[in-house]
């Protein structure tokens, strides 16, 4: 495969040479064509790419050409090393949809997908093309790290069959969550990778402070009354003027800190939203070609997480998490991560509800103990994420300093992924450590699929419609021990 | 006269987008002027409705308020099979047919 690869990058040299706007454009174009995309619109779709790749570097640039200088004064008044820039999740996808791999790992998904979906292993038919970001990232990280490109992709494919499994395990809560049991909504996003670990907290919670749960308060109410002041541009002004004091900067160079943390959070989102436009003549094409080959079989639709952003919990909780995981920083060993753009923790609290099912007092309490994994997991990714952006060529990126995301989904996975890398140059020890980890990993899983379906029957038991292969009696047919 | 609509997902970024996108796409063929915006859940407020006449979140959504203005579950419109859409776009249709927003 490495050596396909090899030659492909030969031939193709020039065009390569040329940057990653270009070769997306052209290989975006091609691959949304040979779906069975109307030409035209692959074209349009290729093209807004190379605008986002362009834009999105441009906007890195004016964010850590202004914040460099303030981190690393931050660092000699405090003493605390936090000079890593939190750019947030969008600029991520963006670097990750920037790579040529990307495109081979969403093929190989939508194939491992379609498999599982002819074999009846599941029911969720995933159509959020975009977020397949997320997994090759993992896939990248691995590489980067040292592992070759099979190795890469037999991590890609586990991980991503159990999301699979995951999103078939978590259907019958979210019909639950947003009180619909007719709901096809599901989802195969990362973030909900973290459940199994948040499930140890809750079973902990259930046995040692049950009574905590009487002090839940109304999250819509607290949402309501924060209002603007945690919107993502206040979030960004706060940011700017924390560290523009502790690093001792005049009042002109807190105000620019400011306000270019606020343009900088609200361009990525901006940004973030012409991507979702360039893959979406991807993503339609990839999904009339599953549907055609299904034969109009009914299923759970995978789609991106925010189906649930209408519960409030998912807000209030980033709300108190925010400040939280600031101070967390500033303490936490190993940490380089001062958070800016990732520091509404989107990526941490859809998990926290699908596992306590809303009790607000768990979702800050768990969210706040397992803030430090994510920390430490853009820590560690951060010398890759700065290097695939690097490789992006596109203006305005600076030669110097690091990039990465405070709260970006599935630190687990990247833990996983460093580790695989670097046991797959030999290194005995790290062959060890990747294999516990990866042991580990799975045990976690499937302990949670087994509580899971337990949940589920308990769902059936009061006459809601579940799935039989999620729970442990089946509606139909002979009934099997359930506990 | 342009139909205003306010779609919300949870990052403002990708399922409200693609929302906003399919609704412009669909009333410019049904004949109707539509512009459509796409926002964080989180950042809606009452005000901010006030500047909408339709409100298309990507499910249900609780605000903290009830909104004065009509409230249609998008979340179909994502499952990117026309049929499912339909009576999304069909629901919105009469909403514009019934308040004379058109």
């Amino acid at each position: 495969m490495q050596t396909i690869i090899d030659l492909a990058n030969t031939i193709f040299k020039p065009i390569i040479d040329l940057g990653a706007a270009p070769i997306m454009l052209i290989v975006l174009t091609l691959i949304a064509w040979a779906v069975g995309v109307n030409f035209f619109h692959a074209l349009e779709g290729g093209i807004k790419l190379a605008i986002a790749i362009t834009a999105i570097g441009s906007v890195i640039g004016l964010l850590t050409t202004t914040y460099q200088p303030a981190l690393n004064a931050f660092v000699k008044s405090t003493g605390i090393n936090l000079s890593i820039t939190d750019l947030g999740w969008a600029p991520l996808a963006t670097i990750t949809w920037g790579s040529p791999y990307t495109l081979f790992f969403l093929a190989i998904l939508v194939i491992v997908n379609l498999i599982l979906l002819f074999l009846n292993r599941t029911n969720t038919l995933d159509v959020d093309i975009f977020d397949i970001w997320h997994l090759s990232f993992t896939g990248l990280l691995a590489i980067y790290f040292g592992a070759n490109l099979f190795v890469a992709t037999v991590l890609v494919i586990f991980i991503g069959i159990l999301k699979i499994i995951n999103s078939d395990l978590m259907k019958p809560t979210f019909n639950d969550l947003l009180d619909d049991w007719e709901n096809p909504m599901t989802t195969t996003h990362l973030n909900y990778m973290m459940n199994p670990v948040i499930m140890i907290f809750d079973k902990l919670f259930d046995k040692l402070f049950p009574w905590l749960d009487k002090y839940d308060f109304d999250a819509a109410k607290l949402n309501e009354k924060i209002g603007f002041w945690g919107s993502r541009f206040a979030i960004g002004i706060y940011l700017g003027i924390f560290i523009g004091l502790i690093s001792h900067q005049s009042v002109k160079s807190i105000a620019t800190l400011a306000f270019m943390a606020a343009t900088c959070l609200e361009l990525f989102s901006i940004i973030g939203s012409w991507f979702i436009a360039a893959v979406e003549p991807l993503s339609q094409g990839v999904s009339d070609f599953a549907n055609k080959r299904l034969g109009g079989r009914m299923l759970n639709i995978g789609l991106d997480w925010p189906f649930l952003a209408g519960r409030a919990e998912i807000w209030a909780a980033a709300n108190v998490l925010a400040p939280i995981m600031l101070l967390e920083a500033l303490v936490l060993p190993g940490n380089g991560i001062l958070p800016l753009g990732g520091i509404i923790a989107m990526g941490v609290t859809p998990a926290l509800l699908v596992v306590t099912r809303g009790k607000i007092i768990r979702m800050i309490v768990i969210g706040a103990i397992e803030l430090p994994l994510f920390l430490w997991a853009g820590t560690l990714s951060a010398p890759f994420i700065t290097h695939t952006a690097r490789a992006l060529h596109a203006p305005g990126i600076p030669s110097t300093g690091l990039f990465s995301a405070s709260t970006k989904e599935g630190p687990i996975e990247q833990f996983i992924a460093v580790l695989v890398g670097k046991a797959s140059k030999g290194e005995m020890m790290m062959v060890l450590y990747a294999a516990l980890a990866l042991v580990a990993y799975t045990a976690l899983f499937f302990w949670y699929r087994h509580e899971m379906m337990k949940r589920n029957q308990k769902y059936s038991d009061d006459g809601k419609e579940v799935a039989d292969d999620v729970k442990f009696v089946p509606t139909h047919g002979a009934a099997s021990s359930a506990e | 006269m342009t139909v205003k609509i306010l779609a919300a997902c949870g990052a403002g970024v990708n399922s409200s987008h693609q929302i906003k996108d399919a609704i412009e796409k669909e009333f410019k063929k049904r004949g109707y002027n539509v512009q459509a915006d796409a926002v964080m859940v989180k950042d809606v407020n009452e005000d901010m409705m006030k500047n909408y006449d339709i409100f298309t979140p990507i499910a249900k959504t609780d605000l903290g308020f009830t909104p004065t203005i009509p409230v249609i579950n998008a979340g179909p419109i994502l499952y990117r099979m026309p049929a499912m859409a339909k009576p999304v776009y069909d629901k919105i249709e009469g909403v514009i047919k019934k308040e004379n927003l058109k």
